[in-house]
């Protein structure tokens, strides 16, 4: 049996990290923790009412 | 909806001693991704668990995910005789851990902590080194992604 080292991990990693958009956690960082808490409050918020729209939808 | 506010208001106002990990720790150190619970490594002491229960009881913990109608009594006994708990409560989903994998108990992750102020109260967090470090050990594909922004996030924050 083959086992996954920890390079093939940091290989998967370095994928995704290429993928992302860093435009958006540097605008992140600017806000204070507190803004963070409130907008992940937010985002459930809108998270769950396309949900409720979702399944409200005729074919939904 | 997972009301952090009050969740973290009414552990610290009970003088709970937690910290914060997962998906909340992760958004404290900036990252973007989004999270429904929270995450707390709890200490085991008989004082610490005895706060806790007192502290949750007024927002009926059970089960998450568990059919209604189980004979689960949120009490120390039962924190006692158990270890980690997901929990939903009248303000949000919650994960309370006695240990979490690769980092043992609350004495063993306190030193790897910082104390953050949110809401008025302060409280523990894991550092973003920390953080990144179990996740790794974890070695969970699920957590790939949110390791590869945390790592970002510490390029952006110490860059070399």
């Amino acid at each position: 049996m083959t086992q996954a080292g920890p390079s093939s991990i940091d290989a998967v990693i370095e994928t995704y990290r290429a993928g992302l958009d860093t435009s958006l956690i540097r605008r992140n960082l600017e806000r204070s923790i507190e803004e963070r808490l409130e907008l992940l409050m937010q985002l459930q918020e809108f998270a769950a009412e396309l949900r409720r729209a979702g399944r409200a939808a005729p074919d939904g | 909806m997972t009301d952090f506010k009050a969740l973290l208001r009414t552990l610290s106002e009970s003088g709970v001693e937690f910290i914060l990990v997962g998906g909340v720790a992760a958004t404290v150190h900036g990252s973007t991704r989004l999270t429904i619970d929270v995450d707390a490594v709890y200490r085991r002491t008989t004082e610490n668990i005895d706060r806790l229960v007192l502290a949750l009881t007024p927002y009926h913990p059970y089960l998450r995910g568990a059919p209604p109608g189980l004979p689960f009594r949120w009490d120390a006994a039962t924190v006692k005789r158990g270890l980690n708990f997901t929990l939903t409560t009248d303000i949000g989903d919650l994960d309370l851990l006695g240990e979490i994998l690769g980092g043992g108990a609350y004495e063993a992750l306190v030193t790897s902590t910082v104390t953050i102020r949110v809401f008025g109260i302060d409280c523990r967090c894991l550092t973003l080194d920390k953080l990144i470090e179990l996740k790794r050990a974890a070695g969970r594909p699920k957590d790939f992604e949110a390791i590869a922004e945390l790592e970002a996030i510490r390029q952006q924050e110490r860059p070399r």
